[in-house]
């Protein structure tokens, strides 16, 4: 009598765990603990009791929602201008080939590998007061323009220069399942490049748009070394903002309190992060 | 009237020769088929047909507009891909719909039209799908539904079966032909597979290394290629090399007669060759026999080792090792700079009666 074996399931599924056994621990130990800690510190006190005295703090405290306010919006607009920008990149990329295509590919995954200080400082020496841009229309007797740095559009710029790379490759991870012989029987039936951008190309990487918005909201919301350099004093984003509060001001747990209502809003996007990867698995682009 | 005329149609890419001064006229409704192996530039020549490509040289008018300069959308082409390429996130109807939508007709006409065309395709009903709920070969009746609904000049088919299993394959393609005689409509067809072009074709362009190599009927190509590649890519057919001296050509142990001198290719197919008693220079040894159940090939040796398959009836029944005798009924051979000469075994006495009088 000839028997089939069949791998047993359980044995796999305890496979599976083992191999996720490591990060999911380091991720406890790491990050959640931390986590729990710091909510737990800011609302329970030995002794005292629960209070959310910290928080109450937070969101009356005037200077405190201007620079949770400047960190969404800063956010929220560098993440758009990254999609912005990355996105004819991404477009010329994926439908175009050559030795242009791969200079243009160099260029603008150039940023990955260039620090965030020497970012800073490049972008000091270039757009900074009396910089490479002052002294060129100081030379053609020219009007200097207003310099970014030291204000919003500052940290801005920079933000959006450091981290292009990241979002044009999530946005070719995506329009790499938008075949060639889609766009060309589109082109084929009539449509236009803006018909097909909006059309055809758009509704199939809604999903990596979402991944990319998310990736920079959660890395934006919590940036520290270039809004720091190239920021304002005042309003400040989190990240210095929470520097400052620990370091200079000595106050670890408003410092604590901030932090937890970053990583609130951090987590937030990373939800919305985890339902489009979610949904990308479900069906097609 | 739907005609395409192909004038010194050329295509390089960096040093590359894709395709080399082709000309070609396909008339109104017929269905020509681009034959040849991968690299042969068919599917280059349908994409420059289809605006995709802008050829290096020459000019491409359809019914008598060059067209040479103007972009897919502008060309009243419609191509069906081989990838199928309908669109994951419409409908099966919105699919078909799209084209109809960017011309601006009427809901009312758009719904009609698509219902139709569906129904040509044999998907009626199946509009409210998405094309991830149907098999491959729904997938592509919709995605020739997609380029019929326009109503185009000109029908562009590249390699649509190509990822189809061959029974699908076989029934798409008869309905293809179907379709496109009953719509009258002219097509041009990609493939590499030989029976598909034998079996839908008005006419076969085989194509390799960028060249046209012969144009035809489906008949006159297998019956009578005109290269040694024609004769070797369709059809099954056995090829080797021989030599021609004193009114026969020597191959491989095979002596059968043929006029000229110096180097040549022998070309004999299957179905052309008899069992008989063995004799000298027309004997091989049976390596093994394949049952296709209508008929049976028997892959046998030649003296120097060459295969030679004799397709034959079924009642025959031979054993690996056993040498048996053969009688080839028609051959053809080729030269290297001369017409190819075809020869018929009931011609032969009077042939050799010629040669030797």
């Amino acid at each position: 009598m000839i028997t089939a074996s069949h791998p047993r399931a359980e044995g796999g599924g305890l496979s599976g765990l083992l191999l996720v056994a490591l990060p999911v621990a380091l991720l406890i130990w790491l990050v959640l603990w931390p986590v729990l800690q710091a909510v737990v510190g800011t609302v329970y006190f030995p002794g005292k009791g629960f209070s959310l005295s910290s928080y109450a703090f937070f969101f009356t405290d005037a200077y405190s929602l201007r620079n949770l306010w400047l960190t969404l919006w800063v956010t929220a607009l560098t993440s758009a201008l990254r999609v912005a920008v990355a996105m004819p990149i991404a477009l010329y990329l994926r439908f175009r080939s050559g030795s242009i295509a791969a200079l243009v590919q160099s260029l603008a995954l150039f940023p990955l590998f260039v620090p965030s200080v020497l970012v800073a400082y490049a972008f000091i020496r270039v757009l900074g007061p009396n910089g490479i841009v002052d002294t060129v229309l100081v030379a053609l007797g020219l009007p200097k323009l207003p310099t970014p740095y030291l204000t919003p559009a500052g940290p801005i710029i920079g933000l959006v220069w450091e981290r292009l790379p990241l979002t044009l490759l999530l946005l070719l991870s995506g329009l790499g399942r938008v075949s060639i012989a889609s766009v060309d029987a589109a082109r084929d039936l009539g449509a236009g490049g803006l018909t097909i951008f909006s059309r055809i190309i758009l509704p199939r990487i809604q999903s990596s748009i979402i991944v990319a918005l998310a990736f920079n909201v959660l890395g934006l919301f919590s940036a520290f070394t270039l809004p720091y350099l190239l920021g304002p004093a005042s309003p400040e984003m989190m990240g210095p903002y929470m520097q400052r509060t620990f370091s200079d001001n000595a106050d670890p747990l408003n410092a604590t309190t901030q932090a937890v209502i970053t990583f609130a809003f951090c987590a937030a996007f990373g939800l919305v992060y985890v339902r489009a990867i979610a949904r990308g698995r479900r069906g097609p682009a | 009237m739907a005609q395409v005329r192909l004038s010194g149609i050329a295509k390089t890419f960096g040093k590359v020769t894709a395709l080399d001064a082709m000309d070609l006229v396909i008339d109104d409704g017929e269905l020509v088929c681009l034959l040849g192996p991968s690299g042969s530039g068919k599917s280059t020549l349908l994409r420059i047909i289809g605006g995709f490509e802008t050829p290096s040289a020459g000019a491409i008018a359809i019914d008598g507009v060059d067209v040479t300069g103007l972009p897919p959308e502008r060309r009243p082409t419609a191509m069906v891909f081989q990838s199928h390429a309908l669109w994951s996130h419409m409908t099966v109807h919105g699919n078909i719909a799209f084209g109809l939508k960017l011309r601006r007709l009427p809901k009312s006409e758009i719904r009609d039209r698509v219902e139709r065309v569906l129904d040509l395709v044999g998907l009626a009903g199946y509009g409210g799908r998405l094309p991830s709920q149907l098999s491959g070969g729904q997938q592509q009746r919709v995605a020739l539904a997609r380029s019929l609904v326009i109503e185009p000049k000109i029908l562009l088919l590249d390699e649509p079966f190509a990822s189809l299993d061959q029974h699908l394959r076989e029934r798409l393609r008869d309905e293809v032909r179907d379709i496109q005689q009953r719509l009258g409509i002219t097509a041009v067809f990609v493939t590499h597979g030989q029976d598909e072009a034998l079996a839908i074709s008005d006419r076969i362009v085989v194509l390799a290394d960028g060249r046209m190599q012969q144009v035809g009927r489906p008949g006159e190509i297998y019956a009578e290629p005109k290269t040694a590649f024609v004769a070797g890519f369709i059809g099954a057919m056995n090829m080797l090399d021989g030599l021609l001296a004193d009114g026969e050509i020597a191959a491989s142990g095979l002596r059968l007669a043929a006029e000229g001198s110096g180097p040549a290719r022998l070309a004999i197919r299957p179905e052309d060759i008899a069992l008989s008693e063995p004799a000298d220079g027309r004997a091989a040894t049976v390596r093994r026999m394949i049952d296709f159940g209508a008929h049976v090939v028997i892959d046998s040796a030649l003296a120097d080792g060459t295969h030679l398959r004799i397709q034959t009836d079924k009642a025959i029944r031979v054993a690996p090792g056993e040498r048996i005798g053969i009688r080839v009924d028609r051959w053809t051979v080729f030269t290297e700079d001369g017409e190819p000469r075809r020869y018929r075994s009931d011609t032969l006495r009077s042939f050799r009666d010629v040669r030797y009088a």
